[in-house]
């Protein structure tokens, strides 16, 4: 016995054992507890309640929920718009982080004052405050009845922005996505064999782009209906169109400035980090200041911003919870009132992490394989 | 040092009076009642509004409150006599449990698992809490009907999200539904007009028009989408104690459907219109001794706070800020749902 503990890699082996058993039995213990004593109480456990209707409506899906849809199915339009407002307010605070952060690198005056007064006033008030400001501002807009119109076709209210809206379905624009990803992907493969394919590949995908469009524009619908679907006032709202709700946009805006503020300053940083060095030693071999840039300093750069980015992203994936502040009935609101109208906690909380570790998982061992993709090679990483 | 030796005095008064109600158990409130001279009767943690309200001199005022007056004349003779224990929703069935309060008139609905688990006893339901719609004057909306396709602002995981859906599905009205999961953000969506209506518990959508910029702008619809019982409660066991509360109702609303008021009381009294007006008001015995009280009870009553009407329109109806309609807390013989026993 002593001598096999005497094995440093038995030894270690053997410890490891037993601190992965003792902290499985702390959590089995946990569970078996908590299961008994609601048992003891009556408390129904399970997962059967996802089956049950709700009872209670929400009023913005990507697909359609009433009061008569199960728990799963609310459930599952929570995390669809968490992950809508999550992807879209990430996209576009990298877009707004990029042009910040490249503003306040720049030796223009003026574009360095507006990206350093951007960053010092969107970065330094809480996000839930901005949230509340922007969604108080779209409220206080005019009601429909005298909403202001755009061209007719358009309209701004406090009801949120009505635009027209194509003779589509939610699966029509899913469908569109997806195969829009598949040509890009075979063109891409294709064109490492074909030259004429790689030559002409954006022209390619744009082609493959607008036939698919059309198909799917006039495939499976009704010969009278509209393409087009206007707007229109009707009593106490708008019918036709499509309805962007104020508590979505005032959520979107603040997650984009919000997390454009950060990212910028990561974007800003990153640049800072390139060696001067390596950008003298190119300006010595003749570079042009396009090919600085293109070739040595923003590679550079996005290789030292990804890891913080990975970060920030993150952050504000979390941050769509704030929709609860506004009633924007993302994934948090929408499990914390299913937890207040069917009473099963446990299991609800349950599935509110696994959402959430789900999403964040992803969106983490994407960035990493990125990372990983353009890391320099031989490069410890 | 003082201080902490009268709470410590104050505190061994409790611990007596939590004794005391085994013995008000078998029917000895009222008797508990008379030999302390005082009731102790519920407020509130801070203010409900209408209904249990201080103010910064710790004067109370409201329905409930008016209710706790009329309950001390009644018992005691004078609407002074009367201790307003401030008690959170929480607090109150225990409290009551406890011997800290007598009674509990603190708009509580009467619910099943009140009524057998809690161990508690109600009186006959003296407000009817019905959840109504507030909604803008400017729509002109005069029902649920006329709000068709209009925005719904409601508290996220509450009963009313139910009611709605429930009765907005019935009648084949469509709405949307938009949840907010505190009081204050339902209240500024609606005063900046995101949404066109807020349903809710009818008296606390009186309290957010007064609350509103300009309570012109908001109307409440007299239909009733649901509605709750609320009920005095009393411990479980104490008969005697549930008839004097049941008869005090009764008598405030008899009041009202008999013309008596608070100013007219003592002319009636003298000359009475009627032989039930006559024993309602003691000027032939018989109300207050079948209770155990004096016989000019109703009358004291009356005087003090004057009838139901009086008192509804007095801290949350017409004369009040929140001008909640009468509705269904209106006498039967005006459409309301409130009855008198029989005095006979």
């Amino acid at each position: 016995m002593k001598t096999i503990l005497k094995n440093s890699r038995t030894r270690n082996r053997f410890i490891q054992g037993t601190v992965l058993v003792v902290t499985l039995g702390i959590l089995l213990t946990f569970v078996l507890t908590t299961r008994h004593n609601l048992l003891e109480q009556g408390i129904a456990t399970g997962f059967g309640f996802l089956e049950r209707s709700t009872g209670w409506p929400i009023n913005f899906s990507l697909f359609e929920v009433t009061a008569n849809s199960p728990y799963a199915d609310i459930l599952l339009a929570g995390l669809l718009n968490t992950l809508l407002v999550g992807v879209l307010g990430i996209s576009l605070a990298t877009v707004i982080g990029v042009i910040v952060g490249l503003m306040r690198i720049s030796d223009n005056f003026v574009l360095n004052l507006v990206g350093t007064t951007f960053v010092e006033v969107f970065r330094n008030v809480p996000l839930i405050l901005q949230v509340f400001v922007w969604y108080a501002v779209l409220t206080h807009l005019p009601s429909p009845r005298q909403a202001i119109s755009v061209f007719d076709v358009g309209y701004i209210s406090n009801r949120g922005l009505i635009v027209p809206s194509l003779d589509m379905s939610a699966l029509d624009i899913i469908l569109f996505f997806i195969g829009l990803g598949l040509a890009g992907y075979a063109i891409a493969a294709a064109g490492k064999t074909n030259e004429t394919l790689k030559r002409h590949a954006w022209s390619a995908f744009g082609a493959v782009c607008i036939v698919l469009f059309l198909i799917l524009l006039f495939s499976g619908r009704s010969a009278d209906a509209p393409l087009v679907n206007i707007p229109e006032l009707r009593g106490l709202r708008f019918v036709g169109g499509i309805a962007i709700k104020p508590e979505f946009t005032a959520l979107l805006f603040s997650i984009a400035v919000f997390g454009g503020a950060y990212v910028g300053e990561i974007v800003r940083g990153g640049f800072l980090s390139v060696d001067k060095g390596k950008i003298e030693a190119a300006r010595g071999l003749g570079m042009t200041a396009f090919m600085v840039n293109r070739f040595v300093r923003i590679p550079l750069a996005v290789r030292a911003i990804l890891p913080a980015l990975t970060n920030q992203f993150i952050w504000l994936m979390k941050a769509t919870t704030l929709g609860i502040a506004i009633g924007y009935p993302d994934y948090f609101m929408i499990v914390s009132t299913s937890i207040n109208q069917s009473g099963q906690t446990i299991e609800l909380i349950a599935l509110l992490m696994a959402g959430f570790l789900l999403i964040n998982y992803v969106l983490g061992f994407t960035m990493n394989w990125i990372n990983k993709r353009l890391a320099l090679k031989g490069q410890a990483s | 040092m003082m201080k902490r030796f009268t709470s410590a005095l104050a505190g061994a008064a409790l611990a007596a009076a939590v004794s005391a109600p085994v013995l008000a158990a078998s029917g000895e409130t009222v008797k508990t009642i008379q030999d302390r001279d005082s009731l102790l009767c519920t407020g509130h943690n801070g203010s409900y509004l209408g209904f249990a309200e201080v103010d910064d001199k710790g004067k109370w005022t409201g329905f409930d409150i008016e209710f706790c007056k009329a309950l001390a004349t009644a018992i005691l003779g004078s609407p002074d006599k009367l201790q307003i224990i401030p008690v959170s929703w929480a607090q109150r069935f225990p409290a009551l449990q406890s011997g800290d309060i007598d009674v509990i008139i603190k708009v509580t609905g009467w619910t099943m698992g009140r009524d057998t688990e809690l161990g508690l006893q109600f009186a006959r339901p003296y407000f009817i809490g019905p959840t109504n719609i507030l909604t803008r004057a400017e729509l002109g909306a005069t029902s649920a009907a006329d709000l068709e396709g209009g925005v719904f602002c409601i508290n996220a995981g509450t009963s009313i999200e139910r009611i709605v859906a429930d009765y907005m599905g019935a009648k084949g009205i469509s709405y949307e539904a938009l949840n907010f999961e505190k009081a204050e953000e339902l209240r500024s969506a609606l005063y900046a007009g995101r949404c066109d209506a807020l349903a809710g518990f009818g008296p606390f959508l009186a309290a957010t028009r007064f609350n509103a910029p300009n309570p012109d702008d908001f109307v409440i619809l007299d239909e009733v989408l649901a509605l709750e019982p609320e009920g005095i409660a009393a411990r479980q066991g104490d008969d005697n104690f549930i008839d004097v509360i049941n008869w005090m109702v009764s008598a405030l609303l008899m009041a009202e459907e008999h013309g008596i008021t608070q100013a007219n009381v003592d002319e009636m009294r003298a000359n009475p219109p009627s032989s039930s007006i006559g024993r309602l008001l003691g000027a032939t015995p018989g109300i207050g001794d079948r209770l155990g009280l004096s016989n000019d009870w109703a009358y004291n009553m009356i005087k003090a706070v004057g009838n139901y009407g009086e008192i509804y329109d007095r801290t949350v109806g017409e004369g009040s800020p929140y001008k909640l309609p009468r509705g269904l807390n209106n006498l039967w013989s005006k459409g309301g749902l409130h009855y008198t026993l029989v005095l006979d």
